[in-house]
């Protein structure tokens, strides 16, 4: 009756969000197998079963098929349905572990996605909440997608207990827009948030100082806000931390993020947070290095013209997601270097010809 | 009607008009049209002419929709000529191609490609009577020749054609009227020529166009009449159709097969075959690693593109300098499938034909010994396998001596033979294409040696055949290094893995965008004719070498990514494995790092951990100062080092563009700034440089402003307009430099090119029962369309199709590139509560359907059909529609009454029973609402233990025992999941494809009556009359009543009254009063008596006048049919005819 969808094979655990996401987007089936074969505790972790089960609620008529042993997984993706939906995520990873991959799918499905998740808001593996919401967000922007896009921070929960709660809503959109995005400009303004739950509240004015001792040479343009959550708001452990984020005349966006550790001065947070962010504006590019994939992804989905962005030297990640959008999508980028003339540049252009990928989940009248 | 010589005219030598004339003579002719008689005569007039004008401004603008074909090298037109069978449709398509190609075809089959003009090619397809070549050429077919018989008028296969058209995205239409000249008489043709184009009008727009071709001459229409047709066809413009305009597709030209001869014959014809088709790509980029829809096919893999030289090229500069095409191109003609330039290509061979040639059987002509040798070689009917099992060998029935050889060593040397056979071959065809692709080096000489390319491009996919594909492929790895590296067959890079291709070419060092580089390159081709490639380039190779020690060298990211077998780690720290292991040995290394790195904890995050130790170089200050560039304030202090400036610069204008996106313009006068800079310069220089860039670029916007502010601000419109022209621009000039595969990799294979497609797994079927007549569209689809799900579409059934459709009964659909039978649900929006099933389509009315297939972006059109057959009377086209929604469930419900008594009633309680059967129903339906036929509205309570299934009911009010009691619930229901796609081209009788058949149907073939519920038979209601006992009332009980209260019932009276038995006698004058009454009653009665009579005579007269002329009539109908009969009986003659020469098909008048 109906033909085989075509199906893509890999194996590891390694990329698995990034590749979860293409095959929902794309349709194809994928298998991923050997998943952490070799380990003592092999198969997969309480917080990618979580995943799976996010991403079976998103959308509707996916068959998720799980080995005995866990190593291996069949995903047959359906169609992504949005809507309001509710998650609970596991302490092990934070929030934006699972925010990440909704980001991409959102803009792609068939009713405008309100998701409430719960979990930890901020720790030093994923984007805590705030990078989420104004650094990834914008970059959305960037394509199109802008009404209605917002991202509530309405408990906070630092790392080991969680507690904190997050509102997702994104609309709908027909189509990405192609980006032509070359100028990196100039830094014009510097904005921060320190946050602090459940510890003393002038933590995060001490950071707010160390940071303003580095920061205050270049722009006058900085403000740093002190953000204290207290009682119900502020979840179930203590931790503080520092975001910053630079914005340039283009609009490209660059920020770090230094999360409290255990026997540093709050003071040290802050001045790791400002040199990680000078270290980021130094390598230059109109994306910030950490969002490379999505705005790879998203000029791959664009209309069937010629997108071009500049970026720096592409992560670990972004080397497979290339490789990976190649088999889901048959489009590759081609990367040269943004200054051909000057052998020290080292950030590169990435162009590719969109694939004219269409919202066909999108419901006509 | 036009033989009748005119009288010449004669102007007047004398009289008034002779004066006028000589007056006239002397003024001077009026150019253009008078000014004042056009003024408006008041203000309130010319501002309704303004607004007029505006308005109608308005209604000529469309929404912008960019044009994905290029507008250097286009695709070639498609022509489809559409109509009825024996319309002439093939008399039109072989004027045409003399007209444009001065050839005359023997036989018209498949795309016909002519070069029509210096930028526009066309491809001529004539469509034959089968529906579903109508449906594949409507959705391809850019402009139609609508062919219409008008000695007939239209036909059923007309109107068919257009509602498809309609449904597909309409293409420009051109009506064609032939037959003209079986019409005599002036007056009806003049009328017959009206009648059809108001018809024609109605069906596509006021002022389409119409044109009539009269006779026939010489087996072609009249030239002067096809020249015109052929000037209307080449000012045509089309706009872009969304679905076409999303979509790669071609319309193939040609076929082979690939397949091993060898694996045919073992399977007996059975295996899947690997078939390569070859046709202009057009709608957008064709990708490999997508699939394609070939319709009446199927879905089916795409395992190489190759681009080839085009067979058929425009024109180039050098005869651009001309104004009209040359005559050389006019000969230019593509056309595979039919006999053209004695070249036909059959699915599975090529004839060559040369008049006055060599026949077989002729027997009595002396044969030479070389042709017997052929002829024995042709006697072969043993394959060397069989032979070789055989004790003694005789290669030719008639060598004498046996051949005895090892069986082994005969047959590799036979391969070697073949192989090395193969390899000169292709060499040959690839020079052959070189040559056409640096045409402007070789210049004059192209001209002849095209018609020879087209045949070398058409006879190398034809070599490979009885090849097995890997041997030589290893063949040609061994050649390629003796001939030069540049040369490398494009035709065979899917083979050539990518990696070998990576590893001759030196450009692993440097990189391949480099325009410096290409000029090389370009270089090196120019002088390998004389010079070796590797001796050529030593000096500049050595520079570079020298060069590459010299500065730190740049990654190649595009290829370490996509080519290399690398991890990511390596490419981004471990360098030195990567220069050495670009042999075949870099597999173990993979495999080893591979093993080391997969580190089981690795998480899948994205914040990369902060390099804590790397953070410390920003302690230091200087560090600090030396990223002050990057910030605004920072902008003009410039940087110490001089590789600073130049970023320094950029940014600056960034600064000043002052607008997000950085529009094309303006990057790309920043690109080109950069190279002047690039060379170490005084930086005071520079900066002096930028500051005068800068101010320029200040003072032209202010010019702007100032002189014209008005022209700053454009309309919604062209703002748009503009966008889209930039973009495309940006299209064209961003991948112009890069070499033909990496660009095929990034960006596909762009319309207009001539490509190769190797489909693998294709039925065996279609090859073996391939027609040329009937079109073969190779449709690409998007990553989404390779889906299935359930569709829900609005759909409307025609207003001609003359049944209603029915939820169930098995329907074909036209649906993007697909022909399909699905199983659609019909259903309602019921006050948007729900989807409500129907049974039947609605009338003049849209209703939705759902059914199960392949996914098709929402908004796009179908049309639907009960049976694709000749044979179907009436209209065949039974509905169309719109998609609108894609979804993997679908949530339609239907309506089901269960149906309860009440056995026992209480006062508003009652207890019911026969709805449900046991307990458990009953709770599932606890609280559901209930209603008795009166309207009496109650709520299920509770189930009772007693009578299964029983249950106890509360009510509004108290019911009645003989009330039947509803629950009305909704059932929901799925589309089947059947998804049976249209075959049609693996047929060998192609449109006798036969689905699943309707409900109907079956019944009707296998004799089986409708099942019919005997209690839903309406049957005659028959109610016995009501008969009610009379009333006793005891005569004790009568006695004791009141009177008032008393039965009173009397008898009729025996007796006659004394009204009735009295005595009248009158009175003389009443007497006579009734005498004179009865005496005019009498006259009364006579006269109404006779002028009845006299009625009744006129009616006669009038019915036998009547007779009269009722029988003139009938002598004058029957003098009509005769005539009809007499030009039916012509018709038929002439169908005869045509039938002889391959006409068929039946006629049917609408």
């Amino acid at each position: 009756m109906a033909q085989p969808v075509s199906l893509v094979h890999f194996s590891g655990h390694n990329h698995l969000r990034n590749r979860l996401v293409l095959s929902i987007l794309s349709g194809k089936y994928v298998r991923i197998d050997k998943i952490r074969s070799e380990d003592k505790n092999p198969g997969l972790r309480d917080y990618e079963i979580s995943l799976l089960r996010l991403l079976e609620k998103f959308t509707n008529g996916t068959v998720i098929e799980i080995s005995v042993t866990g190593t291996a997984i069949l995903l047959k993706p359906g169609i992504i349905l949005g809507g309001t939906l509710q998650h609970e995520c596991p302490t092990s990873r934070a929030i934006g572990y699972f925010l990440e991959p909704l980001i991409m799918l959102a803009p792609f499905a068939k009713k405008p996605v309100n998701v409430t998740l719960k979990g930890i808001t901020t720790d030093e593996h994923d984007f805590s909440a705030y990078i989420l919401r104004t650094v990834t967000l914008p970059h959305l922007q960037l394509f199109g997608i802008s009404q209605g896009l917002e991202l509530r921070i309405k408990k906070r929960g630092a790392a080991p207990g969680g507690g904190g709660e997050v509102q997702f809503m994104c609309p709908i959109v027909k189509q990405v827009k192609t980006i032509n995005f070359i100028d990196p400009g100039k830094i014009k303004r510097i904005r921060g948030v320190a946050h602090a739950v459940r510890v003393n509240p002038q933590f995060s004015n001490r950071m707010i100082e160390a940071s303003r001792s580095i920061l205050n040479r270049y722009i006058p343009d900085i403000y740093l806000y002190s953000d204290v959550y207290k009682g119900d708001e502020s979840g179930k452990s203590p931790g503080y931390a520092l975001t910053l984020l630079a914005e340039s005349t283009t609009s490209a966006i660059y920020c770090s993020e230094a999360i409290s550790e255990a026997g540093v001065a709050p003071e040290d947070i802050g001045l790791k947070a400002t040199r990680a962010l000078l270290t980021e504006i130094e390598k230059g590019g109109c994306v910030d290095e950490k969002h490379q994939t999505l705005v790879l992804l998203m000029m791959v989905l664009g209309s069937e013209d010629v997108g071009r962005c500049r970026m720096g030297e592409p992560t670990n990640k972004t080397i497979q997601f290339l490789r990976d959008i190649r088999s889901f999508f048959a489009t590759s980028f081609k990367i040269v270097s943004a200054d051909p003339s000057d052998p020290e540049c080292s950030q590169l252009v990435y162009s590719c010809y969109g694939t004219g990928y269409v919202n066909a989940n999108r419901t006509l009248a | 009607m036009d033989d009748r010589p005119h009288k010449a005219h004669r102007p007047a030598q004398s009289g008034n008009k002779h004066e006028k004339k000589e007056k006239g003579k002397g003024k001077q002719k009026q150019h253009g049209f008078n000014e004042k008689a056009f003024a408006p005569k008041s203000g309130r007039r010319a501002d309704r002419q303004g607004r007029r004008n505006v308005e109608r401004d308005q209604t000529r603008l469309h929404v912008p929709l960019v044009n994905r074909t290029p507008d250097d090298d286009p695709p070639p037109v498609i022509i489809a000529i559409v109509g009825p069978s024996g319309v002439g449709k093939t008399t039109l398509l072989k004027s045409l191609v003399r007209r444009y190609s001065k050839q005359t075809l023997n036989e018209a089959k498949g795309p016909i490609t002519i070069v029509s003009g210096k930028k526009r090619r066309l491809t001529f397809i004539e469509c034959n009577n089968d529906l579903n070549s109508m449906i594949d050429i409507g959705k391809i077919a850019d402009l139609v020749l609508l062919m219409v018989d008008g000695s007939f008028g239209f036909e059923m296969e007309t109107f068919e054609f257009l509602n498809i058209l309609q449904s597909h995205g309409f293409p420009k239409v051109i009506g064609i009227l032939t037959h003209l000249d079986l019409i005599k008489k002036a007056q009806t043709l003049k009328d017959t020529k009206k009648a059809l184009k108001k018809r024609f009008w109605t069906e596509i727009y006021q002022g389409a166009k119409l044109f009539y071709l009269s006779g026939v001459l010489n087996g072609r229409y009249p030239d002067t009449e096809i020249m015109n047709l052929s000037r209307f066809i080449s000012v045509m413009k089309f706009r872009p159709l969304v679905f076409r305009n999303t979509h790669p597709y071609l319309l193939a030209d040609r076929l082979e097969d690939l397949t091993p001869r060898e694996e045919v014959r073992s399977s007996k014809g059975k295996c899947d075959r690997t078939v390569t088709v070859y046709g202009y790509v057009r709608g957008t980029n064709l990708r490999l690693g997508t699939k394609v829809h070939i319709p009446g096919v199927g879905d089916l893999e795409m395992s190489g593109v190759t681009v080839l030289g085009d067979p058929c090229p425009l024109p180039t500069a050098e005869s651009e300098k001309k104004r009209k095409l040359s005559e050389k191109k006019k000969l230019l003609i593509h056309a595979p499938m039919s006999d053209v330039g004695g070249v036909m290509y059959d699915k599975d061979a090529v004839w060559v034909n040369v008049p006055g040639s060599f026949t077989r059987g002729n027997t009595d002509v002396p044969q030479g010994e070389g042709e017997q040798m052929v002829m024995d070689l042709q006697d072969v009917n043993q394959t060397l396998e069989d032979r070789v099992a055989q004790s003694s060998i005789r290669l030719f029935g008639t060598s004498s001596q046996a051949l005895r050889v090892d069986p082994t060593s005969s047959a590799s040397d036979d391969e070697d033979e073949d192989d090395f056979d193969v390899s000169g071959s292709e060499e040959e065809d690839e020079s052959g294409i070189d040559s056409e692709d640096d045409d402007e080096e070789e210049g004059e000489d192209e001209d002849e040696e095209i018609p020879r390319n087209a045949q070398n491009t058409g006879r190398q996919g034809r070599r490979t055949v009885t090849r097995s594909l890997p041997s030589s492929v290893k063949e040609r790895t061994d050649i390629q290094y003796a001939e030069s590296d540049s040369d490398l067959g494009e035709d065979e890079d899917q083979f050539t893995s990518r990696r070998v291709r990576m590893d001759d070419e030196e450009g692993d060092h440097d990189i391949p965008s480099d325009e410096d580089d290409e000029d090389e390159e370009a270089e090196e081709d120019d002088d390998e004719e004389s010079i070796p490639k590797w001796k050529s380039n030593l000096s500049s190779r050595a520079q570079q070498l020298a060069e590459n020690s010299r500065k730190p060298k740049r990654k190649d990211w595009t290829k370490l990514i996509y080519t290399s077998t690398l991890t990511p780690d390596e490419i981004l720290h471990g360098q030195k494995q990567t220069e050495v292991d670009e042999d075949e040995d870099d597999f173990f290394q993979v495999k080893k790092k591979a093993a080391d790195e997969e580190d089981a904890e690795a998480l899948d995050k994205s914040k990369e951990p902060v390099d804590v130790e790397a953070l410390k170089k920003w302690e230091d200050e200087e560090m600090l100062d030396s990223i002050r560039r990057l910030f605004i304030t920072g902008g003009d202090t410039v940087g110490e080092d001089d590789e600073g400036t130049f970023q320094d610069e950029e940014g600056g204008f960034g600064a000043e563009d002052e607008d997000g996106e950085g529009g094309g313009g303006e990057d790309e006068e920043g690109d080109e700034a950069g190279p002047s800079h690039s060379k170490p310069k005084d930086g005071k220089l520079s900066r002096a440089e930028a500051l005068a860039r800068k101010k320029e670029i200040l003072k032209r916007k202010f010019d702007e402003q100032y002189d014209d502010p008005e022209s700053a601000k454009t309309d919604f419109y062209t703002e748009k307009k503009d966008e889209m022209a930039q973009q495309l621009a940006l299209n064209r000039a961003e991948f112009e430099g890069v070499d033909a595969e990496a660009r095929a990799l990034v960006e596909g294979f762009r319309p207009g090119q001539y490509v190769r497609v190797e489909l693998r797994n294709v039925p065996c079927e279609m090859i073996n029962n391939f027609d040329p007549t009937f079109p073969i569209v190779v449709g690409g689809l998007l990553p989404a369309e390779e889906r299935f799900g359930i569709v829900q579409v609005r759909i409307k059934r025609h207003r001609w199709f003359t049944r209603t459709l029915k939820t169930n009964d098995p329907l074909i659909f036209s649906l993007g590139w697909r022909r399909f039978q699905s199983i659609p649900i019909y259903s309602l929006d019921d006050h948007s509560i729900r989807m409500r099933m129907l049974k039947y389509t609605p009338e003049h009315m849209h209703c939705y359907a759902t059914f199960y297939g392949p996914v098709t972006l929402p908004n796009t059109g179908f049309c639907a059909f009960n049976s694709l057959g000749a044979d179907t009377p009436g209209f065949r086209v039974s509905a169309t529609g719109v998609v609108l929604d894609i979804d993997r469930s679908a949530k339609i419900v239907k309506k089901i009454k269960l149906t309860g008594t009440a056995y026992k009633i209480f006062r508003n309680t009652a207890f019911i029973k026969d709805m449900f059967t046991t307990a458990l129903e009953v709770a599932k339906f606890e609280g559901a609402n209930i209603r008795t036929v009166s309207g009496i509205r109650g709520q299920i309570k509770k189930a009772l233990p007693k009578p299964d299934g029983a249950f106890r009911a509360t009510f509004e009010d108290k019911i009645l025992k003989s009330d039947i009691i509803f629950l009305r619930a909704w059932y929901s229901i799925q589309p089947r999941k059947f998804y049976n796609p249209v075959t049609s081209l693996l047929l060998s009788e192609k449109s006798s494809w036969t689905g699943m058949r309707l409900t109907g149907q079956i019944r009707r073939d296998e004799g089986l009556k409708t099942p019919l519920n005997v209690n839903s038979t309406y049957k005659k209601v028959e109610r016995a009359p009501r008969r009610f006992n009379p009333l006793i009332v005891p005569k004790k009980l009568q006695a004791a009543l009141p009177y008032a209260s008393k039965p009173k019932l009397m008898k009729p009276q025996k007796h006659m009254t004394y009204l009735q038995k009295r005595a009248v006698v009158m009175e003389p004058e009443e007497k006579k009063a009734l005498a004179l009454m009865q005496q005019i009653r009498a006259l009364r009665k006579d006269q109404v008596a006779r002028r009845h009579e006299k009625k009744e005579e006129k009616k006669a007269e009038r019915a036998k006048k009547l007779e009269k002329e009722e029988a003139k009539k009938a002598e004058k109908e029957k003098e009509k049919k005769k005539d009809v009969m007499r030009i039916a009986g012509q018709r038929s003659k002439r169908e005869a005819e045509m039938q002889e020469g391959g006409g068929r098909g039946k006629r049917r008048k609408t």
